[in-house]
Formats: structure tokens, C-alpha cells, sequence
């Protein structure tokens, strides 16, 4: 009796250290399960790969770094496979703390690409205010940003000569940890303007996403941790980059988490039903 | 009039919104562009009384020395500081201190946002994996027969959702995929359905002065 | 000039691009002429020149297109000038570019238009919803009686208000993460109105920590102005609202912490949340407080729902103030607001039907009149 009582109240102190072990284990010895692509990932793969060179994505980094561990990956992917495919890049956010980490993962990637800034892309940075800077870029991008993040102004980027407003960009991709987010930009700027996007969010968020990929509004989906360990999966097995997966490697710490969880999940019904079933029958009697 | 003000701006421009988004006209679209313009301005100086709220909270507590005031020193001098060091451009370039030099990757912000700040926020983030295994640990008990299905249901979710789902059966993560999809996007929807309304509707009740609770209440 | 030579030099190279059609961009503010044509048939082509002429003058060179390009949308357009349009197709044969011209376009103006057509379901819906609230708001104002069902979690505020009172605890309110432009903060913001006037009345500490400072300016009025109204201005701590950080994570950190210092007997988590919804109620959940939560985000409402006691969801949210003041003007707008459902269900239900017969009757695909189906 007492080890059922036990199963069923395991002290989350317990469950804690043992979470923690399960999840820094594999990190140092990793398993080597691979992921593979959904068909969400895909979609926004192809709508990448299909961005005629020359032409620009646009992506907004909507995150900060509370779930860089999940979003950051895909945004190297993602600016990898373009500067692979020579698709020029405009970077922005609507999140003022998550600029720096976009700085970071430009001038990474730009350098083993050899591209140059405002010829090959260009970091827009942030401005106040949500609505009207996703509004405002509808009408016109260099009145919603007359500067860039470093303050140079947009009419002496080359790039930018033959970038209006979204009809210019063939594909966006938010990469959203909450709001403003994917939510917003889906609202205004996919609503109001027909922008093609796709998204990529963190994994408690993704379920987010499921109304709009059925209705066609957000073209794929990266989904946590998972979907940046499968861009990065199709992003190396199409040959455009050879760099590190740090998404990959962690996929074998939370495959293990959910097993541990649902280890737990199975621990705790099982005292629980043998509880139940204990005073159940003392009661008959 | 302290109030009607307020209100009377409120249905001016909730009724112009609503109009505008009709009218795609320039003469609409540019009285919404000056609109949104100001939005922007206003939303500046609501960062101002942030600070302020800020540095009266934690003064107070530091004058008081109420219980923990040392954090609140700690907290106005990290405010202060960043500030300052972002405001003066301060960048560090062969060991030397430089002001006025941007907030490029050798600035003194940027390596206070990555030393600093990714840590500490990483830190609290991936508390949650903690918080949703001894939560899940606790919630998923098969009480009654929905909680059994919601318990079926997310065995197969989680399951489906890592590598190791896909090294079980190739079909789980389609399985679990369809639950996400479609049961769980039914109720889902009808939620949204409810939701979606009712901030029509209560959009509607401010534009018109009915709902007065953001005001401060009162009639 | 030039082209047209071109053209009759070389049509017998490849066809041309057929059937240029020129036409007012349609629902836009003027300034811009849609172009459409029938693409070529030689797969080979490298791309398309847009060639437009203005007012009868000689054409000139205005883009350069892709060769999977349908359409062109020419926002250089002024409006009222007069045009028409032709469309080059180019290929490199060795060392030469061969051009084949279209047809010119039919003449075309661009002009500004007063309505988005495109909009017009959504004018049709708004007119219904506004007209069933405002209708049961004068309902309401008759002073007829309407039924409002039992909402749990609102009927616990009293009782957690009460237990904060007689354990000596505060209360802990936060009204979510969201700007003041979410309708959830608007709906938190409105229920604090409400339990402020009962933490004035047993003379309970209130804390309301914000990471908005718009909200927080604005849950300090409406404190004050609760305080005051239930004739307990006296008992009123400004410095019990202030403004934590607009960081997500850095605010949660923040709230955990007067959780685990000041032990509220009773945490309010209303508004919009994210992440760090699970945080927030985990801890409050640990230093073992009454818990009552409730958002619009359905994503956050299973972590609620899980850890914490009462959890309002979604539109019980907004009908709160209304459920608590009891005012009968917003009461009405909530039973509007449910016959707004039920036109709403009835309307999918009509659709799905609709659609599912159209593919056998396509007489009945009414909906593409509705930008639907």
C-alpha cells in the first residue's frame, strides 16, 4: 500500500533532479536519433527554395532569448539556406530584446557565405510600436524604417532600390515565441495585405498555428525544437550548409524528457488506481 | 469632463477604425497613417512612467528597508547602468573603452545582452520543462473516463512529437498529428468562436461608453 | 518603335505573350494598374520586359520580370494619365536576345475607389452582431430580466477576497502580459476595478505587479478610483500597483518571487499570457494560495486549468465585469453576444452545406459572392 501511495505522490523534488539528469545526459553523450522532416517543415523549406535568386525573404525575429534554445537554430537555418541559394534577406523584429541575437546570427552566417551587407542583406532592426510598424511596411518599408538597426539610411542600400512594401517580398517567416507575434502578423499584414508567410514557433505555442495551416493563411510550420531540427535536417541533407545542428543534438534530451513524463504520467495513474481500488473495497466492507 | 473626454476620443476613433478599414481611399489611408504615427509617439512616453513606476517602487523599498531592499539597489543600478552604457555607445576595442561607437557586436550592450541577459532568460524558460513534468505528473490521473481519454490522447501526442515517436511506429506522429488537427482544432474553433465575439462585442460596448471599467470604473 | 520592329521581324522566332489585359487595380487607394497575360509557350524564354506607353507617347522599358511571372501590378501608375501596355518576352539564342512583343493593352487609367469590395462579408457580419447587441442592450435597458448562467470562477472572487482578509495575506493581481490594446487586459483591467472595491471594503493589501507601464498607469486609476468609490480612499497604496519590466521572463522571475516572499493568500492570473502561464500558476500553486486564472489564449488554458483552482476560459473572461457589476447594460450585450453565436452556427452549418451540394449543383457555390468556398 505504502508504494502506492508513494508512486501516486512522488515529491517534485524527485522529479526534478531526475528530469534534469535525463536531460543533460544525452547532451554529453548524445543517442543519435535522427529527426526527419514533417511535411510542415517542408512546405516552408520549399517556399524558401522557391524564392527566386535576387529576390528577398523577409524574416522577423518575434523572440527573445527565454526560447532561443527552440527559434534561434531555425533562424541560422533558415539564413543559411538563403545565403546558400543566394536569396538576398531582410532582417527585422518586433521584439527590441531579441535584436542582439539577430546581429549575432547575421554576421555568422553572412561570413561563411561571403555576402555583404546591403547588397546581400539587411538587418532593419526594430522600431516602436507593433501595429504600425507591420501596417506601415504594407504601404511603404522605407518610411516604416528610414534607418536600418545601425542607422544607415535604407536609400543607400543598394538592396532596398527595388523593395517597396510586401508585394516585394515573395515569402516571410515569422519566427514568434508569443505576442506580437505570428498571431499578429498573420492579422494585419497576411489579412490586409496577402502576404505569403510561414512561421516557426516554440513547441507550446505551435498548436497556434493549426487553424491557420488549414485555411492556407501560413504556408508551413516549425514547430519547437523539433522544427528546427528538421529545417536544419533538410538545410544539410540538401548539401546548403555542413554547420553545426544544435537543434539536432538537443532532440535526443527531450525525446527522453517525454519518455520520463509519460513514465511518470503511467507511475501516478498506476497509484492512483490501486489507491482507488484499496479504499474502494475497504468501503464495501 | 476629466471623463468625457476620454470617452468622446474613444468613439471618435473606434468609429473612424471601423470605417477606414472600408475605405481604401488615400484620404483614408493617410488619416490612418497619422493615426498609427502618433500610436507609435504615444507609446514612447508610456516607457517614461514605466521608469518612473520603477524607480519609485524600489526607492521606496530602499528608504523603507523593507524585507529584500538590498535586490532593489541591485535592480536600479543594473537600470541605470544599461542604460547609460546603450545611451553613450560605449564599445570596447583593443582593450580600450570607446564612447559613442554604436550598439554593433563590439559593444559593451551587446556583451552585457549575452553574458547577462540570454543566460538569465534561458534560465527561466527552461524552468518549464520542470514545471510541465511534475504538472503533467500530477493533472494526468485517470479520475473519470474524459480525464482517461485526455490521458490516452496526450500519451500518444507526446509520444508522437519526438524522434523516438517516429523510431516507435512512423505512424504515431501522424496519428498525433490527426488528434492535434482535428479533435483537438474542433473544440478549439468553438472556443475561438466564442472568443472572437466576444471582443467584438466588447470592443463594441468601449467605442460606445457602456464598458467604463478601463477608465477606472465608475459611471 | 523599336519593339514593334522587332516584333515583325521576329514573330516567326517564338509566339508572343497573348491576351494582355490592362485593369484598375481593384479595392486599393489609386495609383496602380494590374496587368495579366498569357504566358508564352516556349519553356525556354528568360523573362518578360514591361513596355508602357502614356498618353499615345513612345513605350519605355518599366520592369523586368521572371519567366514564371503571370502578372505585373504597376504602382508607378499615376492616376488619371491615360495608358496601355505591351509585354516583351526575351530569350538568348548563342549570342543574341531575341525579343517578341504582345499586342498593346486596352488603354487604362488608374483612380482611388471609396469601398473594398473585398470586405463586404465582413460589413454583412458586423452589421448583424452590432444590431443583436444593441438590441438586447435596450432590451436590457427596458429593465427586462435575462438569465446569465452560474460562472464558478467569478463566484470564488468573494470567497478569496474573504480568505486573504482572515489569514492577514495580500492578494496578488496580475492582468496578464498583454499591451492595453488586448481585449483580455481590457477585461482584467475591468474585473480589477471590481475586486479592488472588495479589497477596500475588508481593507486587504492589494499588489498588482504590471509589465505594461500603459496598463500600469491604468490599473493604478482604476484602483484608486475603486478605493475611492466604496468610500475608502484612505486605505489606498499607490505603491502597491507599480510598473516590474516589459520582459517576459524577467516579470515572471519577478511575480515567482513576491509569490514565494509575500505568500498571497489568493492570486488572480487574468489577461493574456504566454509561456510562462505554467511558471506563474506552478509556483503559486506551491506556496499553496487559492488560485483564479482566466485568459482568451486557448493555448495557456490547459496549463491553468491543471494548476490552478478556478480558470475562466475565454469569453467568461470578458462577460466578467458584467457577471460581478450586474449592470444591465452590459448584461444585455452578453446575451446579444450568444444570439451572435448562434447566427454564427447556424451560418457554418448552412455553408457546409451549401459547399458539400455545390460540388454536385454548382449553382448553389453562393459563397465565392463572399470571398468563401
Amino acid at each position: 500500500m505504502k508504494i502506492f501511495q508513494a508512486l501516486a505522490k512522488i515529491d517534485r523534488k524527485i522529479i526534478f533532479a531526475i528530469l534534469a539528469v535525463v536531460i543533460i545526459v544525452p547532451l554529453i553523450k548524445p543517442l543519435g536519433i535522427i529527426s526527419r522532416a514533417s511535411n510542415r517543415a517542408e512546405a516552408v523549406f520549399n517556399a524558401v527554395d522557391a524564392i527566386p535568386p535576387g529576390k528577398s525573404l523577409m524574416i522577423s525575429i518575434d523572440f527573445d532569448p527565454g526560447s532561443q534554445a527552440e527559434l534561434y537554430p531555425m533562424l541560422n537555418a533558415i539564413l543559411r539556406h538563403a545565403f546558400a541559394k543566394d536569396v538576398k534577406v531582410i532582417l527585422l523584429g518586433l521584439w527590441l530584446t531579441g535584436m542582439g541575437l539577430g546581429e549575432e546570427a547575421l554576421s555568422i552566417t553572412s561570413q561563411e557565405y561571403n555576402k555583404v551587407y546591403g547588397e546581400d542583406y539587411v538587418f532593419l532592426g526594430w522600431r516602436s510600436g507593433v501595429l504600425p510598424v507591420i501596417l506601415g511596411m504594407g504601404e511603404d518599408i522605407k518610411r516604416t524604417f528610414p534607418t536600418d538597426y545601425y542607422g544607415q539610411s535604407l536609400n543607400d542600400l543598394p538592396m532596398m532600390n527595388d523593395i517597396r512594401n510586401y508585394r516585394d517580398i515573395p515569402f516571410f517567416i515569422t519566427l514568434s515565441a508569443g505576442d506580437p507575434g505570428m498571431n499578429t502578423w498573420i492579422a494585419y499584414a497576411q489579412s490586409r495585405y496577402g502576404l505569403k508567410m510561414g512561421a516557426g514557433t516554440t513547441a507550446v505555442s505551435a498548436a497556434d498555428a493549426y487553424p491557420f495551416l488549414q485555411t492556407g493563411q501560413l504556408t508551413g510550420l516549425l514547430g519547437g525544437m523539433k522544427g528546427a531540427s528538421e529545417y536544419e535536417f533538410l538545410v544539410r541533407e540538401k548539401g546548403y550548409s555542413q554547420a553545426l545542428t544544435p537543434a539536432s543534438q538537443a532532440m535526443d534530451s527531450q525525446s527522453l524528457a517525454h519518455l520520463l513524463i509519460l513514465i511518470l504520467i503511467v507511475l501516478g495513474n498506476i497509484g492512483f488506481f490501486f489507491i482507488r481500488k484499496t479504499t474502494a473495497f475497504k468501503g464495501e466492507k | 469632463m476629466q471623463r468625457q473626454i476620454p470617452l468622446m476620443l474613444c468613439l471618435v476613433f473606434g468609429v473612424f477604425m471601423i470605417i477606414q478599414f472600408f475605405i481604401p481611399h488615400p484620404i483614408s489611408t493617410t488619416a490612418y497613417e497619422i493615426v498609427l504615427r502618433w500610436v507609435r509617439i504615444i507609446a514612447i512616453f508610456a516607457l517614461v512612467l514605466g521608469v518612473g513606476s520603477l524607480t519609485m517602487h524600489h526607492s521606496n523599498k530602499i528608504k523603507r528597508k523593507v524585507k529584500g531592499w538590498q535586490f532593489s539597489i541591485i535592480t536600479l543600478i543594473a537600470a541605470v547602468i544599461t542604460a547609460l552604457v546603450g545611451l553613450l555607445g560605449m564599445n570596447v576595442v583593443d582593450g580600450r573603452l570607446i564612447f559613442f561607437a554604436g550598439i554593433g557586436r563590439t559593444s559593451l550592450l551587446q556583451t552585457f545582452f549575452q553574458n547577462f541577459y540570454i543566460p538569465v532568460n534561458s534560465t527561466m524558460f527552461a524552468m518549464l520543462a520542470f514545471y510541465m513534468a511534475s504538472a503533467a505528473y500530477r493533472a494526468f490521473r485517470a479520475r473519470t473516463k474524459e480525464a482517461t481519454l485526455l490521458l490516452i490522447a496526450a500519451f500518444f501526442v507526446m509520444l508522437g512529437m519526438v524522434p523516438i515517436g517516429s523510431a516507435i511506429s512512423p505512424r504515431l506522429p501522424e496519428f498525433a498529428e490527426w488528434i492535434l488537427s482535428v479533435p483537438n482544432l474542433a473544440a478549439k474553433r468553438g472556443i475561438m468562436f466564442g472568443i472572437a465575439l466576444g471582443a467584438i462585442a466588447t470592443s463594441l460596448k468601449i467605442i460606445l461608453g457602456i464598458e467604463r471599467g478601463w477608465l477606472g470604473g465608475g459611471k | 518603335m523599336h519593339i514593334f520592329l522587332m516584333c515583325l521581324l521576329l514573330t516567326g522566332q517564338f509566339s508572343p505573350p497573348e491576351n494582355v489585359r490592362a485593369f484598375d487595380t481593384p479595392n486599393d487607394a489609386g495609383r496602380s494598374i494590374t496587368l495579366n497575360w498569357n504566358p508564352c509557350a516556349d519553356p525556354d524564354i528568360a523573362g518578360y520586359q514591361v513596355f508602357r506607353s502614356q498618353q499615345g507617347e513612345n513605350p519605355v522599358c518599366i520592369n523586368t520580370l521572371l519567366p514564371v511571372e503571370r502578372q505585373f501590378i504597376d504602382e508607378s501608375a499615376m492616376d488619371g494619365m491615360f495608358y496601355t501596355y505591351q509585354i516583351v518576352a526575351f530569350k538568348v539564342v548563342g549570342e543574341d536576345t531575341v525579343l517578341v512583343g504582345s499586342e498593346m493593352s486596352n488603354l487604362v487609367t488608374s483612380k482611388p475607389q471609396w469601398f473594398n469590395t473585398k470586405r463586404i462579408n465582413v460589413l454583412i457580419g458586423i452589421v448583424i452582431f452590432f444590431t443583436l447587441i444593441l438590441y438586447y442592450i435596450s432590451h436590457a435597458k427596458r429593465g427586462k430580466k435575462l438569465f446569465i448562467r452560474r460562472i464558478a470562477g467569478l463566484d470564488a472572487v468573494e470567497e478569496a477576497v474573504g480568505r486573504a482578509t482572515e489569514m492577514g495575506k495580500p492578494i496578488l493581481y496580475v492582468p496578464g502580459l498583454s499591451s492595453v490594446s488586448d481585449i483580455a487586459t481590457i477585461a482584467a483591467l475591468n474585473i480589477l476595478g471590481e475586486v479592488a472595491k472588495k479589497t477596500a471594503q475588508y481593507e486587504t493589501t492589494l499588489l498588482v505587479p504590471n509589465r505594461d507601464p500603459i496598463v500600469y498607469t491604468v490599473a493604478r486609476e482604476i484602483v484608486k478610483e475603486a478605493y475611492t468609490s466604496v468610500g475608502r480612499p484612505d486605505v489606498y497604496k499607490a505603491d502597491n500597483i507599480f510598473f516590474i519590466t516589459d520582459s517576459q521572463f524577467a516579470y515572471a522571475a519577478a511575480v515567482d518571487g513576491i509569490m514565494v516572499r509575500e505568500k498571497p493568500a489568493t492570486n488572480f492570473f487574468l489577461g493574456m499570457f504566454w509561456a510562462e502561464s505554467l511558471i506563474l500558476a506552478e509556483t503559486g500553486a506551491t506556496t499553496g494560495a487559492i488560485q483564479i486564472a482566466g485568459t482568451d489564449s486557448i493555448y495557456q488554458l490547459p496549463f491553468f486549468i491543471t494548476a490552478c483552482d478556478y480558470t475562466l476560459i475565454g469569453e467568461e473572461l470578458y462577460a466578467a465585469s458584467a457577471y460581478l457589476s450586474r449592470e444591465p447594460l452590459l448584461l444585455g450585450s452578453l446575451v446579444g453576444q450568444d444570439y451572435g453565436k448562434l447566427v454564427i452556427v447556424v451560418t457554418v452549418i448552412i455553408a457546409s452545406i451549401l459547399l458539400l451540394l455545390s460540388a454536385k449543383f454548382p449553382i448553389l457555390n453562393i459563397l465565392r459572392f463572399f470571398n468563401v468556398g
